[in-house]
């Protein structure tokens, strides 16, 4: 008896070693998160933020126009990583005007400052054509295409002129820009995932999913076995 | 020109449409007012908040002016209408409204209230009651109107 009672009492000992190893380090990082400032140390490595389901930026739309990247989330219009402005219905396309970059929804054109500063949004009442499918410029002139032609404006944008002709240069939507995709990426996800989380999520199991708590309450019956089994085969070598 | 197709959910009335109603079919060029300096900071005052945009456009006829204003109710931009004549509420109307509740704000009940409706000060001249449920939305149309009150007299000055 006493023999078989050391052999589960090595076998449990060697199966929960690593956990108790795990259990103890992160217990130990955890006493001291604020001496170690594991709540201000932040971790963005890609597997990790997937892991806690913070997933890669989709636009909608990436426009380039001057040095400016134009993007559209939803509602939410970027210029660079910076919000400008709620819009609900989706980019078209964009041109740059020198001093103003136009931007167009199907529905309305919204003109932007060089800089980025949101001028004014102009829709069919102020004369823009409606339904636009594609912005582009034609010898700086800007043009946009709609289901029912072409129209083609002056910088003002208040007077448009139906027009049939070849040569404009349409807006083309890009790929994002990798410096500003970390920009946005950092507005959307914050820092990333705190280094206290994590030693968090990894001692309680939270980490492993929804299982890990019993996986861990698992261990943690071992654990009294091994200290039961413990006791008892040291109770019987004082007996 | 094609008129623009009612598409959007919650779109009352298409903006040509609304200038189409208040004008008769006569619809005078439109202006615009730019937002500078203490015009800026007025608005700032009357919204809460910095107005998301360096000019308003705006239609004006003789003594009568319409502005087309949106406004965030809790979170999503409504499209409002206003007539101002002789710096007196004409008419108020929701064009647009995108948030999820609190559209009673559009039924002609409540937005008769603010017909006749003047500035004093920068503050309206009568109490405007509000609806249970629809608070941010009452709040976002008497902004609204505020400011139109306040571009009018601005503008025809």
């Amino acid at each position: 008896m006493n023999r078989r009672m050391r052999r589960i009492h090595r076998i449990l000992g060697a199966t929960i070693a690593l956990f108790v190893l795990m259990l103890a380090s992160t217990g130990i990082l955890l006493n001291h998160t604020s001496d170690l400032k594991l709540d201000q140390r932040y971790l963005t490595w890609d597997w990790l933020l997937s892991h806690y389901g913070v997933t890669e930026l989709q636009p909608d739309a990436v426009f380039l126009i001057d040095n400016k990247v134009i993007s559209q989330f939803g509602q939410q219009l970027f210029v660079d990583a910076t919000p400008v402005l709620q819009e609900s219905r989706p980019l078209k396309g964009g041109v740059s005007q020198g001093e103003t970059f136009v931007l167009a929804t199907d529905e309305a054109l919204l003109i932007f400052t060089a800089d980025g500063e949101f001028v004014e949004k102009m829709t069919s009442s102020s004369g823009v054509p409606a339904m636009i499918q594609n912005i582009g410029l034609f010898h700086g002139d800007p043009v946009v295409q709609t289901r029912d032609g072409l129209w083609r404006s002056d910088f003002m944008l208040e007077q448009w002129e139906k027009l049939s002709l070849q040569g404009v240069g349409w807006s083309v939507a890009q790929s994002m820009p990798d410096s500003v995709a970390e920009q946005l990426q950092h507005y959307f996800h914050g820092k990333g995932i705190s280094v206290e989380r994590v030693v968090l999520d990894i001692h309680n199991g939270h980490i492993v999913g929804q299982y890990g708590p019993w996986l861990l309450d698992g261990i943690g019956a071992l654990l009294l076995i091994l200290s039961l089994t413990g006791i008892w085969m040291w109770a019987k070598r004082l007996g | 020109m094609s008129s623009i197709t009612v598409s959007a959910r919650g779109v009352y009335q298409t903006d040509e449409d609304f200038l189409s109603e208040v004008f008769a079919d006569s619809v005078p060029k439109s202006q615009v007012v730019w937002l500078k300096g203490e015009l800026r900071q007025s608005l700032s005052d009357i919204l809460g908040h910095d107005y998301n945009g360096l000019r308003i456009r705006y239609w004006r006829d003789q003594n009568k002016s319409v502005w087309i204003l949106e406004e965030i109710g809790k979170e999503q931009p409504i499209t409002f209408g206003v007539v101002i004549s002789k710096q007196k509420v004409e008419a108020v109307k929701v064009l647009a409204f995108r948030e999820s509740r609190g559209d009673e704000i559009r039924h002609p009940a409540f937005t008769q209230q603010f017909e006749q409706v003047t500035l004093d000060g920068n503050k309206l001249d009568r109490q405007i009651d509000g609806i249970s449920g629809a608070t941010l939305s009452v709040w976002a149309m008497t902004s609204v109107v505020r400011m139109a009150l306040y571009l009018d007299k601005f503008t025809s000055s």
